[in-house]
């Protein structure tokens, strides 16, 4: 069950109405309604793995609580350190056994043992990567005594399972989501409204930008030796944008279902292409993951590499950006694609102009050239890199870089269904304005049409549901459910 | 060392580091008030703290500070 299904469409609406009407007696009556709903979305996205999920949750429950009852010691570093270990191993059976073991066979053979290797049948249960970083997170914290561990199982588990968040995140902190359902939650009609804005434009980016260019962009891909360099180009573009239309399409429906329920989660994305900036970009994309690892990764290994200032800060940016691309899948394309991520930061590590916080075009209607100019080079830099992570492999992506880079990127591309793609442009051409005008707010539509007349506004959102009903192209699976 | 000179010792820090003096130096003054103090400037100006109050934080430390009053008391613990 995705947020985009019929099944989900129904599900929503009895889980909402219980919770208010029903459930709605304290607190304890709220969560446990929240636990079973999750438990159900879960067995019905993935039913095999919800003991993985339970096992993960005693396990680093009870952790918890062992480390912020010994002192500090050899046996509360040993109890902390299993439980990394613990975490780190599902993680890395599921998701990373093959890579690595094929890697290492690989790397033998190439120096002569020749071994052959079938890698295992091994299912990658959904959501893996989010509530592994929430559990790790949640026990490196309290090893550092910056929150204590909780008493209360229900809460706990409701906040690992809290099915708007568990198939693709955000990767939520514990001390942000605890305290709102530790209290009983009453109904807010503004909230309740602004969350059902959030899931309507989610809905537009998902199934009109993201269901459309998926066709095309895999169309482009998959016939790469055929093709131009400027089609190639605009395939790259597309991808981008489609990634972007999907994760933060979900990440607005995970906010707007949440809202729902008045609880706020974070905001993935906080419109990622209006920077200048390879740092400003990533402060504003998969916020959730970046904060994470900023907090957990970068910041120790800058503290420990901190004598060598600004090559420690380097070492460390390309160590955490190696980490983010090996999130995204166990394969060297995902690597290239982190490693080119941190490189990106090392000019402005030297230059020191990290320090300079860019908000481009800030209480003006346009940006001014030289922001639109820096704008479309990051656009166009991680458009470029993004062709490692779309990739299957690194010769792929360097058959299709190498076209970009040929005399026939001045060639007119060759695509096919025009017509389909202009309709298309039109869609992002549109998604870019209302982005563009709310992009000081918590989400494109948050403010947009308020002041209008009720019948305009009406109209505004009518039309926003006509046109997913009349534009959106087919269902495609959710990208980032495969991280 | 009293809490004037520690201050002023801080705000020389943060003006070489961050290149600039928009900022009032003041108890409840956090790291998100200060334009571009950020997680890439953060080690730096710790490491010019250290260096200036011959000093060594643990991570554990830092993590906790939440305003540049945790900050002077965490250095006054150290002096």
């Amino acid at each position: 069950m995705t947020f985009t299904s019929f099944e989900f469409a129904l599900f929503l609406p009895i889980v909402f109405l219980l919770y208010w009407l029903v459930f709605n007696k304290n607190s304890n009556t709220q969560n446990i309604l929240l636990l079973l709903s999750s438990i159900v979305f879960y067995c019905m996205a993935d039913w095999k793995f919800v003991s993985l999920l339970a096992a993960s949750g005693f396990v680093n429950f009870y952790l918890a609580k062992l480390i912020a009852k010994k002192e500090e010691g050899k046996i509360r570093k040993f109890i902390f350190y299993s439980g990394i270990v613990f975490n780190i191993a599902i993680l890395f059976y599921f998701k990373y056994f093959n890579f690595f073991v094929q890697s290492f066979v690989t790397l033998l053979n190439y120096s002569g043992v020749n071994i052959n290797f079938t890698p295992f049948h091994i299912l990658l249960p959904l959501g893996i990567s989010f509530f592994t970083f929430q559990m790790i997170g949640y026990l490196i914290d309290v090893n550092n005594e910056e929150i204590k561990p909780t008493n209360d199982l229900l809460s706990f588990f409701t906040y690992l399972a809290y099915f708007p968040k568990i198939l693709s995140g955000p990767i939520e902190r514990v001390q942000r989501f605890l305290p709102q359902i530790q209290k009983k939650r009453e109904f807010d009609y503004d909230i309740a409204v602004d969350g059902l804005r959030q899931i309507l434009w989610g809905l537009f980016k998902k199934m009109i930008i993201a269901d459309r260019l998926t066709p095309i962009v895999n169309n482009i891909f998959n016939n790469y030796q055929t093709l131009n360099g400027s089609t190639l180009l605009l395939g790259a573009i597309f991808y981008i944008i489609s990634l972007y239309a999907d994760f933060s399409g979900y990440s607005d429906m995970a906010c707007g279902v949440s809202k729902l329920f008045n609880i706020r989660i974070t905001n993935n994305f906080a419109f990622p292409f209006f920077s200048t900036n390879i740092s400003d970009f990533w402060k504003k994309w998969h916020i959730s993951l970046t904060s994470w690892l900023m907090d957990y990764v970068f910041t120790p290994l800058s503290f420990i590499l901190r004598g060598y200032k600004k090559i420690g800060l380097a070492i460390s940016i390309l160590i955490t950006f190696l980490i983010v691309g090996l999130w995204h899948g166990a394969n060297l394309t995902f690597i290239v694609f982190g490693f080119l991520h941190g490189l990106y930061f090392v000019p402005i590590i030297i230059k020191g102009s990290m320090n300079k916080n860019k908000f481009i075009a800030a209480g003006k209607l346009i940006p001014s050239a030289s922001e639109s100019l820096g704008v479309l080079g990051l656009f166009l830099l991680v458009s470029i890199t993004s062709i490692f992570g779309r990739s299957e492999n690194i010769g792929q992506a360097l058959g299709y870089l190498s076209e970009i880079v040929s005399p026939s990127l001045f060639t007119v591309p060759t695509l096919t269904n025009m017509q389909n793609v202009l309709t298309t442009m039109i869609f992002i051409g549109i998604c870019i304005l209302i982005e563009w005008g709310g992009r000081e707010q918590d989400h494109a539509i948050a403010i947009i049409g308020i002041k209008w007349k009720r019948t305009l506004r009406s109209v505004f959102y009518f039309a926003i549901v006509l046109a997913i009903f009349w534009f959106g192209g087919n269902e495609q699976q959710f990208i980032y459910f495969q991280f | 060392m009293d809490k004037s000179e520690i201050l002023e010792k801080l705000r020389h820090i943060l003006v070489s580091v961050l290149k600039h003096e928009k900022f009032e130096m003041r108890d409840d003054l956090s790291a998100t008030d200060v334009d571009g103090w950020d997680s890439l400037t953060h080690m730096i100006i710790i490491t010019e703290i250290e260096k200036m109050f011959n000093c060594r934080f643990k991570l554990k430390e830092l993590n906790k500070l939440g305003n540049m009053g945790t900050l002077i008391e965490l250095i006054q613990s150290k002096l």
